[in-house]
């Protein structure tokens, strides 16, 4: 009982805090539209696609997915200030233990994702023609590649000490995640290194699934890729929970006498 | 005797810094134990060790009779944890802070909701309560901090600095709240603090230095070990009346500080007073009880110095 105690209660404090961070909030669901608006339809006057879809619809997906991945991601590599401010040890002093921690985290911020992936879906119709049964398989997509955001964002955070390669973490990490997915252009067409990136990179298959629940061309098999995006979070999540050090706050970067640089001498006392 | 701490030798290293060489403790059940010693001497550590967030490179330490290292669950279960630096979520309100320590700690639903309106009431938060935390005062974040470590009732309370940065209002409301909790629940306190004064009314002291203990036991004895007055010499004259006193076989120990000397007298304080007022180039001299302080200086001073004397 303990566990799930805990676990609510991160989750209860993490969107109590999203919830207050009003403008992260607001930004994180303005990117995506403005992707929409600006990349959308300036691509669409000089883009043609074999599928014959407008440019807009086929982001589409794509955009849904970078709103998802940015929500959840951002919001569980936040991690890492709980680590600089000292909430992550209270955590980590709890019964619960590392696995309470991580899910209570991965939940958090796949909900936050959830909420600025849905919003953006919410749109849909404005871009493309959905069928009302669409919906429920949407939604479920979502859930899938905003829990596999999220799974990825712990697994940043896992090792990352500090907060203040933050803005690094979208440029290098999100930002080609997203750009060899799929989502803005098909892979297809890529050269041959691009892509084996772009196979490897799991947010591929994640747009790829979203395009198969909102009706359009896919790339894949469904199956493939909601196999991938349900491993990938799988994974993510073992491979956090091995990773995950819960020691490092206390080592190199800490105050006081926990630190090697503060402590007092070297090897065995005589 | 049934002990809430227990270690044998228990060292931490950071690499090839050795951070807390061998510590051996034993804390009986509700009792009051002063960790002190200078920044580094490894009080931090320890307690880290203890509170099973930091695993021991050797040696060993049990909470009431759990292992720190193969048995964490069940020591967390027992234990109340204030670190150095305030653990508050400035975003969140004060009573929001405190139900998600609740729900950390294990309580659910209403036994959770019933812990923090009791705790709210205890610590006198209620005015505070729905306020977010960041527009708290220092004092009053730390309080909630300590209302945080103290919510679930634990049986064991590891306080780092728990007073530190404080006024001696706050730090008075703070160890008056501690006492009480101490008192309605039986339970054991090990603190650290660089305010001596405070650790005067424990039952115990164990004092570090470079990572192992110096100095163990209560108070009153440590204080005792080094005369029943201290005399404090300043002047250019100073070491010469720190001798002359050494030699007229009162004296018991004799510390260097960085404005001269402090002696620790025995016996009849006549004829101690009679040589300082004629001993030239004094600038003050003064007789007073021995405390914690001196104890301080005296054991972690540097032992090749005191053997000089």
């Amino acid at each position: 009982m303990s566990g799930w105690s805990a676990v609510y209660g991160i989750v209860a404090r993490d969107l109590t805090r999203s919830t207050r961070q009003t403008s992260r909030l607001l930004g994180g669901v303005a990117r995506p539209f403005m992707w929409l608006l600006l990349v959308g339809t300036g691509f669409n006057a000089i883009t043609r696609l074999e599928s014959g879809l407008p440019y807009p619809a086929f982001v589409f997906p794509g955009i849904v997915t970078m709103a998802a991945l940015f929500g959840g991601a951002l919001t569980a590599i936040s991690t890492v200030y709980d680590r600089e401010f000292g909430m992550l040890r209270l955590m980590l002093a709890s019964p619960a233990g590392i696995p309470a921690v991580l899910a209570g985290r991965a939940i958090a911020a796949a909900l936050v994702g959830m909420l600025q992936g849905g919003i953006v879906l919410a749109f849909a119709p404005l871009v493309l023609d959905l069928a009302p049964w669409r919906w429920p398989p949407a939604a479920c997509a979502l859930a899938a590649v905003t829990a596999m955001s999220a799974m990825l964002g712990l697994l940043i955070a896992a090792r990352l000490r500090s907060v203040e390669n933050f803005a690094g973490i979208i440029n290098v990490v999100l930002f080609p995640l997203l750009f060899l997915s799929g989502a803005l252009y098909p892979t297809v067409g890529l050269p041959p290194a691009l892509l084996v990136l772009a196979r490897a990179n799991p947010v591929t298959y994640a747009v790829d699934l979203l395009r198969h629940a909102l009706g359009q061309p896919a790339e894949r098999a469904f199956a493939v890729d909601l196999a991938v995006v349900i491993g990938t979070t799988v994974a993510a999540f073992v491979v956090t929970a091995v990773l995950f050090d819960p020691e490092q706050r206390f080592i190199g970067r800490g105050r006081g006498d926990a630190t090697p640089a503060a402590a007092p001498h070297r090897g065995s006392r005589p | 005797m049934s002990l809430a701490i227990e270690t044998e030798g228990l060292g931490r290293d950071y690499g090839d810094v050795r951070a807390l060489d061998a510590l051996d403790l034993e804390v009986p059940r509700g009792a009051v134990v002063g960790l002190l010693g200078p920044n580094g001497a490894g009080k931090t550590t320890a307690m880290l060790c203890l509170a099973t967030l930091l695993s021991p490179t050797r040696g060993g330490a049990r909470i009431f009779g759990h292992d720190v290292v193969r048995e964490r669950a069940a020591v967390r279960r027992r234990l109340g944890l204030l670190f150095q630096e305030t653990s508050v979520d400035g975003l969140l309100t004060a009573e929001e802070n405190l139900l998600f320590a609740a729900r950390l700690a294990g309580l659910g639903g209403r036994l959770a909701r019933a812990a923090v309106s009791e705790t709210i009431e205890r610590i006198g938060l209620g005015p505070r309560a729905r306020r977010p935390a960041r527009e708290l005062s220092g004092g009053w974040r730390r309080l909630l901090d300590i209302a945080r470590a103290t919510l679930h009732q634990p049986d064991l309370l590891i306080l780092d600095e728990p007073t530190v940065g404080l006024d001696p209002e706050h730090r008075d409301t703070i160890w008056t709240l501690l006492d009480a909790q101490r008192r309605s629940h039986g339970t054991t306190v090990l603190f650290s603090t660089h305010y001596l004064t405070e650790a005067e009314p424990a039952d115990r002291v164990v004092l570090l230095a470079q990572g192992r203990v110096v100095a163990d036991d209560t108070p009153s004895a440590l204080s005792a070990e080094l005369g029943d007055e201290i005399a404090e010499i300043e002047g250019p004259g100073a070491e010469r009346l720190a001798r002359a006193l050494r030699g007229l076989g009162s004296a018991r120990a004799v510390l260097r500080t960085g404005r001269g000397f402090r002696v620790g007298i025995t016996g009849e304080r006549q004829p101690v007073v009679e040589l300082a007022g004629r001993a030239p180039g004094i600038d003050r001299f003064a007789l007073r009880p021995t405390s914690l302080e001196d104890v301080y200086f005296a054991r972690t001073q540097d032992a090749g110095e005191l053997a000089a004397w």
